[in-house]
C-alpha cells in the first residue's frame, strides 16, 4: 500500500513538473533551453512513479502508536528550534530542545534536565568563544 | 618515479601543524562516531561539514579532516559491533557475525586487535591502490567528452543504489528526486528561475550541505525515536592484551578481503557496505569448516578488511571523475563543489597539493588509527555506556549551530527540517538517500554537460551515442540494470 501511494506521490510530483517546465521559454542562442533538461528527468520519473503504484514491492510498517506520538512531538520541537533559534538566543533555544529531544527519547527528567542545562551553554562556549563561530547568544526577544 | 615524487609533496603537505592536528583529531573524532551506534560515517561527515565551512578551513584540510574521520568510522564501527552486536555504522553488520560470538567466548581483545589490524591492512592496501590507480584513471578521464560525462551521471544514477537487492526502481525515483529538487534556482544559462515558486529564497536553489544534514543527521532522530533497543548487552573487553598468535590467523584473510573491498569500492555505488558483504561471504565460502558464524578469526578479519578496503577504493572515482562511488563520499563531493572545487581528471592537474596532500593525510591517518585503536581500545569502550538520549540531542543542537553558522537563516533550518522529514519517509519506504544527494549534486553538471553536447552538435541528440566511451558506459549501465533487476526478484531485500 506504501508502494502505490508513493509510486502515486512520484507520479503527480512529476506530472506538476512537466507541466511547470512548460512555462519556461527558451532563452536566445542555448541549444538545450531551461525546459529540456526536466523533460528528460520528468518523463522517466512519472513513467517509473506510474509503475510503482500499479505493481508496488514493497509495504512499510510504522511505528505504534506511542512512537507515532514521540516522532510528531520531535517534528514540533525540530521546527520550533528553528523558528526560535534567532528570537530567542541559541542558549536558550538549545537548552529547550536539548531538554525535549532527551525526555523524549527516554532520559530520566533530572538527569536529562542536567545535560541540557550543560550543553548549550557548553556548546555555545565552545563553539562561539572558542572557536569563534557567531551564535547569537540572547535573542532580539529577550535582549 | 613521478608519483613518489607527488606523494612526498604531499607528505610535506600533511605534516603542516594544522593538518596533522586535523588528521589526529578526525581519526578520534571519527572512531568515536563509528562506535556510537545511530551515527555513521555519512551522518558524521555531513554534520561536520557546516563547521569546516564556519571556520574557514581551506579545500585540502577540510578534505584531510573529513578523509579522516571517514576512515576512522570504519575502524569504530566494529567496536559496538564486537561487543554489542550491535553495528556501530551499517559496513560493520557482518563484524557482528563472528565478532559477538568471539567476545561471547571471552576472546573480545582478540577480537578487536584481529579486526583493528585487518582495518588497517585493507585501508592502507586501499590508500596504495589510490596512489597507483586514481592518477592513471586521471589520466584516461581527460579524453571524455561532454556525452560520454552525460553517459557517466546516467550510470552514476543508476548504480548507486547498489546491487542491495532493493527494488531499483526506487533507486531510480529518488535520483530523479535528486535531479528534480537540483533544477530548482536560476537556470545558470539562460537566467529563467525555475520551480521557486516566487520564493527568494529559492533562487540560489536548495544548498547541498543543508539538505544533506538533514536528509542524514535529522532523519536519524526520527529514525530513533520509533525503534526499540536490540542487541545483545554490553561484554566486557575481558583481557586487555590480545594474542598475537590469534591475530595472524586473521592476515590471509585480511589481505583477500582487502582486495574484494577495494574493488567493490571503485564500483559507482557499491560502497563499503558491499565490500564487507562481499569480502565475508568470499571468505566464508573458501576457508569455512563450520566454525563461521561461532566466532572465527577469519570471519572477523575479512569484513572488517572488506570494509576500510572499500572506503579507501570509494575516493577514487570521486577524485578522478567527480562521480562518489558512496554515501559518504557523496557527502565529501558535497563540500569540494560548494569550496568551488570541481574534482574530476583536471583535480590532479590544478590542485595536485589537494590530491597528494589527502593521500599522505591517508597514509599517516591509519597508522594514527591503528595506534588509537589497539592501545587506547578501552577509552572507546568506555564511551559505549553513554545513553542515546544524552548524545543524539547534541547530534541535533551540532547540526543546526553548524547549517545556522554557513547560512545565517533561519530559512535554512526549516529547509533541513523539512528534509529530515523527507528522507525518513523516504527510508522507511526503501528508497535509498545517496541518489538523492547525487541528484541535486550533480544535477546541473549533468545538464550543462548535456548542453555542451548539444552545442557542439548543433541540437542533435544522436551525439550522446556516438561516442565509443559513451557507448561503452551505457552498456555497463545496461548490464548493471539488468543484473541488479535479476537480485532484486531473485532474493527479499537484505540491507536497508
Amino acid at each position: 500500500m506504501t508502494d502505490r501511494l508513493a509510486g502515486l506521490f512520484f507520479f503527480v510530483l512529476a506530472a506538476g513538473y512537466l507541466w511547470l517546465s512548460a512555462g519556461y521559454v527558451a532563452g536566445f542562442g542555448d541549444p538545450l533551453g531551461p525546459a529540456v533538461f526536466p523533460r528528460v528527468i520528468g518523463i522517466p520519473a512519472a513513467i517509473l512513479g506510474l509503475s510503482l503504484a500499479i505493481w508496488p514491492s514493497h509495504n512499510a510498517t510504522w511505528a505504534g502508536r506511542a512512537g507515532l506520538l514521540r516522532q510528531v512531538a520531535a517534528m514540533g520541537l525540530l521546527l520550533g528550534y528553528a523558528l526560535l533559534l534567532e528570537p530567542l538566543g541559541f542558549v536558550p533555544a538549545s537548552f529547550a530542545a536539548i531538554l525535549g529531544l532527551s525526555l523524549l527519547m527516554g532520559a530520566p527528567p533530572l538527569r536529562g534536565f542536567l545535560t541540557a542545562a550543560l550543553a548549550a551553554p557548553g556548546l555555545y562556549l565552545l563553539f562561539d568563544r572558542l572557536m569563534g563561530l557567531p551564535l547569537p547568544l540572547i535573542g532580539e526577544m529577550l535582549g | 618515479m613521478d608519483i613518489l615524487a607527488l606523494l612526498l609533496d604531499g607528505f610535506s603537505i600533511a605534516v603542516l601543524p594544522l593538518n596533522l592536528a586535523l588528521i589526529v583529531g578526525g581519526c578520534f573524532a571519527g572512531t568515536l562516531i563509528g562506535a556510537l551506534p545511530g551515527l555513521g560515517p555519512v551522518n558524521g561527515v555531513a554534520i561536520l561539514i557546516p563547521l569546516t565551512f564556519a571556520f574557514g578551513l581551506d579545500a585540502t584540510s577540510s578534505m584531510i579532516l573529513l578523509s579522516a574521520v571517514y576512515y576512522g568510522c570504519m575502524y569504530g564501527g566494529r567496536i559496538s559491533a564486537i561487543l554489542l552486536n550491535i553495528p556501530g555504522d551499517e559496513p560493520a553488520i557482518m563484524t557482528t557475525l563472528d565478532g559477538y560470538p568471539m567476545a561471547r567466548k571471552g576472546h573480545a581483545a582478540d577480537a578487536l586487535a584481529i579486526s583493528g589490524v585487518a582495518s588497517f591492512i585493507g585501508a592502507t592496501l586501499a590508500t596504495i591502490g589510490l596512489t597507483l590507480f586514481a592518477p592513471l584513471l586521471a589520466k584516461a578521464a581527460i579524453y571524455f567528452g561532454p556525452a560520454d560525462y552525460f553517459a557517466l551521471y546516467v550510470m552514476a544514477f543508476t548504480t548507486i543504489g547498489g546491487i542491495t537487492g532493493t527494488d531499483p526502481r526506487k533507486t531510480l525515483l529518488a535520483a530523479m528526486l535528486g535531479l528534480m529538487l537540483g533544477t530548482v534556482g536560476l537556470d545558470p544559462s539562460t537566467g529563467v528561475a525555475r520551480y521557486t515558486f516566487g520564493s527568494f529564497h529559492l533562487y540560489d536553489g536548495f544548498d547541498p550541505i543543508v539538505a544533506l544534514v538533514g536528509l542524514f543527521a535529522i532523519s536519524e532522530i526520527l529514525f530513533f525515536l520509533e525503534q526499540k533497543a536490540h542487541g545483545g548487552g554490553l561484554v566486557p573487553p575481558g583481557s586487555v592484551f590480545p594474542r598475537f598468535s590469534r591475530i595472524k590467523e586473521g592476515l590471509g584473510a585480511s589481505l583477500r578481503g582487502s582486495l574484494i573491498g577495494f574493488i567493490a569500492g571503485i564500483l559507482p555505488g557499491a560502497g563499503a557496505s558491499l565490500g564487507a558483504v562481499m569480502s565475508y561471504s568470499f571468505e566464508k565460502r573458501i576457508s569455512d569448516r563450520g566454525s563461521f558464524g561461532k566466532g572465527d578469526p577469519r570471519g572477523v578479519a575479512a569484513p572488517e578488511a572488506g570494509n576500510n578496503a572499500a572506503s579507501g577504493g570509494a575516493l577514487i572515482p570521486m577524485l578522478t571523475l567527480g562521480v562518489p562511488g558512496s554515501g559518504t563520499t557523496a557527502v565529501m563531493l558535497a563540500m569540494l563543489i560548494s569550496l568551488n572545487i570541481q574534482p574530476g581528471p583536471l583535480l590532479f592537474e590544478r590542485s595536485p597539493d589537494l590530491v597528494w596532500g589527502l593521500v599522505a593525510a591517508l597514509y599517516l591517518a591509519n597508522f594514527v588509527l591503528l595506534i588509537l585503536n589497539l592501545p587506547l581500545i578501552g577509552l572507546f569502550t568506555r564511551v559505549l555506556g553513554l545513553p542515546a538520549w544524552g548524545l543524539m540531542p547534541l547530534v541535533v543542537a551540532i547540526s543546526y549551530l553548524g547549517v545556522y553558522a554557513i547560512t545565517h537563516a533561519a530559512f535554512d533550518l526549516l529547509v533541513m527540517v523539512g528534509f529530515g522529514v523527507l528522507g525518513f519517509v523516504l527510508r522507511k519506504l526503501e528508497f535509498s538517500l545517496v541518489p538523492v544527494v547525487l541528484g541535486l549534486l550533480l544535477g546541473m553538471d549533468m545538464e550543462n554537460n548535456l548542453r555542451r553536447a548539444l552545442s557542439i552538435s548543433g541540437g542533435d541528440f544522436t551525439i550522446l551515442v556516438q561516442s565509443p566511451i559513451a557507448i561503452g558506459i551505457y552498456a555497463v549501465t545496461a548490464g548493471f540494470l539488468v543484473l541488479s533487476l535479476w537480485l532484486s526478484k531473485r532474493s527479499p531485500p537484505q540491507m536497508a
